[in-house]
């Protein structure tokens, strides 16, 4: 095959510069990648150049940024909160998640909770939406079982501004399925805290807390912040949970589908320029995340 | 530990269980977070008792199923159903016949392209389903309305949605085999490449296959954002709907697709636990 090909493929390299064969063989080995390729040109590109095309391109065929400015200043009030619940859900979620993590890593009995914990964190990160949210309505409505429960120990959860259909409630809600995703992402970097960086610690009179000051925290650092970020983006683009709490929450992503069953003909950029503020605040919390992922495999053997 | 050496003092080993009372604690709380929202859930779809009333006396009174019995014969019931499990098997059918090819082409041919690919993998996550709705309604609604039409044009975009936990499923099951060797084995015996696949190299990926399969069928199960948005009647978008009308019924529906997923997803610990030493799955 590399015989054949690099005679029809030799006319392309302008002749002048010497080709290796390698080289030559190559670019048709890339073929093998269309029909993979062509899928998600079709389902994920087009649909993402959609969004970008029409929150930048005015009604006038011309570049705009008034689409991508009049989102943030109409729709200020929706970033700010999905904003700050995405701060507070991944802050919460990174902190205790690393927490559960831990102690379930250092737990040496029962010999089962560990890979419970793991296979839990699978279910209940993924969770989310509907599901989700009736379980917390059942428990933490107003005439939920939980709200009873506390009610008989003297904590009337509804006597202050606290709704399941607000902020606060949307922040406990996203823990169940934040902390899980968080210990999925730590478990790999705490299992990499080798006893013997704790013993040399110890050796040279360390307490625990210098241990984690010096050492463990350091060490943990980037899967955290990676993990932070994950959380944030996972937190920012979620939908479906919010939305079955309160359909009318405003928060980015229920406001884009507010704005796309609104108006039907698509001419409104709004939904869009939503849509790709969105895009962008997901590209550099991934981004950031695969990169701090990079650096924290570096303490893992 | 400190029990098998009878020298270590007793204030070692007070001091060794002081120090797991913190992470007791945390294990504990968790406990409850988790647990208390699930089992609220189960009550309240198979017992007959309004919170109001319920305490010491009732606490154990009126246990039936007979909120699933009148939510299976809810009308729209067995056609949503029967529409997501159809979604599933189409997801998870083009999945492998997009995924198994490339990740094999990749490993065998083009070891290059492993970096664009993986990251092409983990493209969809900067595309969450919300911004997937819009550049649908973006693209293919000016553009090609017969598709969105169908029931069907969820599948493509479950795919992709799926994409980054089956991608990894499937190449981690490639990685763990010595695909190279069974495919020069097979193809000096004289087998063809179809042969190849489907005879030497597929029984040897089913651990990953089936897993990646799992993971798939889980994530349409559970997907509202597309289908609620596109107005296409699957069961997670019933359950939603019929929640309205049958408070009961629409929890008893989600403990179902909970108890459903689960059970899935149970299979797959199982599984990948008894295969290949390496963890085929990985969440990203």
């Amino acid at each position: 095959m590399t015989a054949s090909l690099s005679s029809v493929n030799g006319d392309r390299t302008n002749g002048a510069v010497p080709v290796p064969a390698s080289k030559r063989k190559w670019n048709w080995a890339w073929l093998g990648l269309v029909p993979f390729l062509a899928f998600l040109f079709l389902f994920l590109l087009l649909p993402a150049y959609g969004v970008i095309r029409k929150a930048f391109i005015g009604a006038d065929q011309q570049f705009t940024w008034t689409g991508m400015s009049d989102a943030i200043t109409k729709e200020d009030l929706a970033f700010r909160q999905s904003i700050k619940l995405s701060l507070m859900t991944a802050l919460l979620g990174a902190v205790l998640g690393t927490m559960l993590a831990y102690a379930a890593a250092t737990a040496q009995r029962p010999r089962w909770l560990r890979s419970l914990v793991t296979s839990f964190s699978g279910v209940a990160a993924n969770m989310g939406g509907v599901v989700l949210a009736f379980a917390f309505l059942t428990l933490l409505g107003t005439q939920g079982v939980g709200t009873k429960i506390l009610k008989t120990f003297g904590w009337d959860l509804y006597e202050g501004s606290f709704r399941l259909s607000s902020f606060a409630g949307w922040v406990t809600v996203y823990l169940y399925f934040q902390i899980p995703l968080m210990v999925l992402v730590t478990l790999p970097a705490i299992d990499g805290l080798k006893t013997s960086w704790r013993e040399a610690s110890s050796n040279v009179g360390g307490t625990s807390w210098t241990y984690w000051r010096r050492v463990g925290l350091p060490v943990l650092a980037p899967s955290m912040l990676g993990g932070f970020m994950l959380l944030f983006a996972n937190s920012f683009s979620a939908y479906a949970t919010a939305y079955a709490l309160n359909t009318g929450a405003p928060l980015v992503p229920i406001r884009i589908s507010n704005y796309l069953q609104g108006d039907v003909s698509g001419r409104s950029p709004m939904p869009f320029a939503l849509a790709a503020w969105m895009i962008l605040i997901m590209a550099v919390a991934m981004g950031g995340y695969l990169l701090l992922r990079r650096r924290a495999e570096r303490w893992r053997t | 530990m400190a029990d098998v050496t009878p020298s270590v003092s007793g204030a070692a080993v007070r001091r060794r269980r002081t120090a797991r009372l913190g992470p007791n604690l945390v294990l504990a709380a968790a406990a409850v977070f988790f647990l208390a929202p699930l089992l609220a859930m189960a009550r309240f779809a198979l017992q007959n008792v309004p919170v109001i009333f319920l305490g010491r006396s009732t606490l154990f009174k009126n246990y039936s199923f007979e909120a699933f019995a009148k939510a299976f014969h809810a009308p729209q019931f067995q056609g949503t159903l029967v529409l997501t499990l159809k979604l599933a098997a189409a997801t998870v059918l083009c999945t492998l016949a997009l995924l198994v090819p490339t990740a094999l082409y990749v490993h065998l041919r083009l070891p290059k392209a492993r970096g664009l690919v993986e990251f092409l993998t983990v493209l969809p996550y900067v595309v969450p389903p919300i911004a997937m709705v819009a550049g649908v309604a973006a693209f293919f609604r000016p553009n090609a309305r017969w598709f969105l039409n169908s029931n069907y044009a969820l599948v493509p975009f479950y795919v992709v949605l799926a994409l980054p936990f089956t991608y990894r499923a499937i190449d981690a099951g490639i990685r763990s085999i010595d695909v190279r060797t069974l495919v020069d084995a097979s193809r000096s015996l004289g087998a063809g490449w179809f042969t190849t696949m489907f005879r030497a190299l597929i029984p040897n990926l089913m651990t990953s296959i089936v897993s990646s399969s799992f993971l798939t069928a889980t994530v349409v199960m559970g997907e509202f954002t597309i289908a609620a948005t596109l107005s296409k009647a699957t069961f997670p978008v019933f359950t939603f709907q019929y929640q309205t009308s049958s408070a009961r019924g629409g929890v008893a529906l989600a403990l179902l697709a909970l108890v459903g997923t689960t059970m899935l997803l149970g299979m797959l610990t199982l599984l990948t636990r008894r295969g290949p030493r390496r963890r085929a799955v990985a969440r990203f």
